[in-house]
């Protein structure tokens, strides 16, 4: 039971990192890819409907994290206490920003929200890198070190890159060349390698800490039936917002 | 102030908060839900409007308890590690059925509902909202019954230094869940009835020229908060079978006070003067000024309940198990739980109040120019894509 929950704990990070990297990337590659009001417009409608589908997934991971491993859960969050506050408030801010500006007319209020977006994106993603790097580095080690830094820059890099790519597969004209489908899967992937590869190393010492199994035992009955209604429910959301359906000529609501 | 009484500010303020948005969306939510599915069989524009238009005000209020309950769940880890070391197998069970069951569903049919529009079929788009509201109500649910094993331990024991659950049914039906969760889902009906009647109220008053709509809109509104009244009333008293003796002795007396008092008048108020006169009431102005001024008081009222509830577990953090000094975390210090508490209180009241001029804008804008579920012929110039 200890290795079900180590995977549900697994899938949710890399899923995250996968799915919600992109609406990251985006909202970093707006100031740069989108010079013009209309071309952010355009960026922030690609990500819209799948942001709200992306980042549960680590709502879910925190949620995980303090039925699963409770022991873990103060250690490691309060470890990283300013890191966790930053990359709140950076999380917030851009969630913000993503609901409010279209709410109201006006070029400046606007172009206000955009930047909110792009500095809450790059938070999450520069903050992701460090955190992995001091989760993986252990309890009392800084995160700014230098190979945290370069950790924070590397995640940053990939999630822009998987930015670009998921803003390809839009119609030509809309954002960016038009790239296969195929590519986005590979950038999906790099995209959650950073996060595989500290989970990987983690595996025993997670495994360790489980809840005990009457704890468990209660999670798997109440949580495992809806595992398929969870995952049917986020591929409709995919096949419902398919680029290919012509959908990107009604107004986004974001 | 010591870092404890920070560390209880932080929570209370960024609690409070999140519940002001979360008590209208679980009014809203059934009310959008139920006016939808009304479009969808009778086809008439006016209930396609007042689908689009009140479900703008609720998605509007929607986006605040999203971003401060992302707060609220990272804070357990970061000022309560203690809470996580001690009963993490227990409370943390709960916790994670809200967030890897109820809110993962919820946030991802609310994002298919809000971009669904124009590409989903009817009735599939209609199962959406209504998803929407189970999943927003199974959260209400887990939420209480992780607060209720704090105001009440039951189902868990105390094994060694830390508590394990031995009985998931005694945690189901805890006295102090069974008449608290209905007791909330009542204030939440109340609250969002209120809304819709003061809204309407305040259109009405301005003669603005849709009527039939607002008309509508406050008897839905009046029918809504009659049944949220009752409900809160009936299961507030409810509760008092299982409250601990002296719980509401000390401070906790005085907010639980105002809110019995006020709750009492104002189910007067609804009950003997809304709804007899639900038929004219839209068409009697003096009364609109009133209607208008009664509306931020539900709000009041669910605060003040909350500050009864939690003020009245003082000094327990688990009634009779873990005092909150010994939750808090552990070399938790004054400056970091200051910045902190700056931080987030800054940037979520900044956030609260923009979120309530939007709302108070798009009532005053009226269902015109709709950004939810424009379609691209019908779309103001201003928010075309």
């Amino acid at each position: 039971m200890e290795l079900i929950w180590f995977a549900v704990f697994a899938l949710l990070l890399a899923g995250y990192f996968a799915l919600e990297g992109f609406d990251l990337g985006v909202g970093l590659l707006m100031p740069v890819l989108g010079r013009t009001q209309e071309g952010r417009d355009r960026m922030v409608a690609a990500m819209a409907p799948f942001v709200l589908a992306g980042e549960v997934w680590l709502v879910a991971l925190a949620g995980t994290l303090f039925g699963v491993y409770p022991a873990l859960e103060g250690e490691i969050l309060f470890g990283l206490y300013p890191l966790v506050v930053a990359m709140l408030l950076g999380w917030v801010v851009r969630d913000a920003g993503l609901w409010f500006r279209r709410r109201l007319d006006g070029a400046a209020w606007r172009r206000f929200w955009d930047l909110m977006i792009a500095l809450g994106s790059l938070t999450l993603s520069f903050g992701w890198g460090l955190a992995l790097y001091a989760v993986a580095a252990g309890p009392g080690v800084s995160p700014l070190h230098p190979v945290g830094l370069l950790l924070g820059a590397l995640v940053t890099g990939l999630f822009a890159w998987h930015g670009w790519t998921f803003l390809g597969r839009r119609p030509p004209g809309a954002a960016g060349v038009p790239r296969p489908g195929r590519d986005l899967l590979v950038s999906g992937a790099l995209a959650a390698l950073p996060a595989v590869v500290v989970l990987a190393g983690g595996a025993p010492y997670l495994l360790e800490h489980s809840a005990p199994s009457s704890t468990l035992s209660v999670l798997s009955v109440m949580v495992l039936p809806f595992a398929p209604v969870m995952v049917a429910a986020q591929v409709w959301v995919w096949r419902t917002f398919h680029p290919g359906k012509g959908t990107d000529r009604i107004p986004s609501f974001f | 102030m010591e870092a404890l009484d920070l560390a209880r500010l932080q929570f209370a303020v960024t609690g409070g908060i999140h519940f002001l948005f979360v008590v209208l969306t679980l009014g809203l939510a059934p009310l959008v839900a139920i006016i939808h599915t009304r479009w969808a069989r009778s086809g008439r524009a006016l209930d396609l409007r007042m689908t689009r238009f009140w479900g703008q005000i609720y998605v509007i209020n929607y986006a605040l308890g999203i971003v401060t309950g992302l707060v609220m769940e990272f804070q357990f880890g970061l000022s309560w590690s203690g809470l996580s070391h001690y009963a993490g197998d227990v409370f943390g069970a709960p916790l994670a059925m809200e967030t890897l069951v109820a809110f993962f569903l919820e946030s991802t049919f609310l994002g298919l509902w809000i971009f669904g529009w124009g590409r989903l079929p009817k009735w599939l788009h209609v199962a959406c909202i209504w998803l929407v509201t189970a999943t927003a109500y199974a959260s209400a649910f887990f939420i209480m019954l992780a607060n209720s094993f704090l105001q009440n331990p039951a189902g868990a024991v105390v094994k060694g230094d830390r508590m394990e659950l031995v009985d998931f049914g005694a945690m189901l039906t805890n006295k102090a869940l069974i008449f608290s969760f209905p007791h909330v889902i009542g204030a939440g009906l109340f609250t969002g009835g209120m809304v819709l009647v003061g809204a309407s109220a305040y259109r009405l008053r301005r003669r603005s020229e849709e009527t039939e709509f607002f008309t509508g809109s406050m008897r839905v509104g009046v029918v809504m908060a009659s049944i949220g009244i009752s409900l809160t009333v009936a299961f507030g008293y409810g509760q008092f079978g299982g409250v601990q003796e002296g719980k509401f002795n000390g401070a906790a007396g005085v907010p639980l006070g105002l809110m019995m008092e006020g709750g009492n008048l104002f189910s007067f108020v609804v009950l003997f003067f809304m709804l007899p006169l639900i038929r004219s009431l839209p068409r009697r102005r003096w009364a609109h000024p009133l209607l208008m001024a009664l509306t931020p008081l539900p709000f009041v009222l669910a605060i003040l309940g909350w500050l009864a509830r939690e003020v009245g577990r003082q000094p327990w953090m688990i009634w009779e198990r873990l005092t909150v000094a010994d939750a808090l975390s552990p070399g938790l210090t004054t400056g970091m739980i200051t910045t902190s508490l700056i931080g987030f209180t800054v940037v979520l009241g900044l956030l609260a109040v923009t979120d309530y001029v939007l709302i108070a804008r798009a009532v005053r804008r009226g269902p015109r120019d709709l950004a939810l579920g424009a379609a691209d012929d019908q779309c103001a110039p201003a928010l075309s894509l």
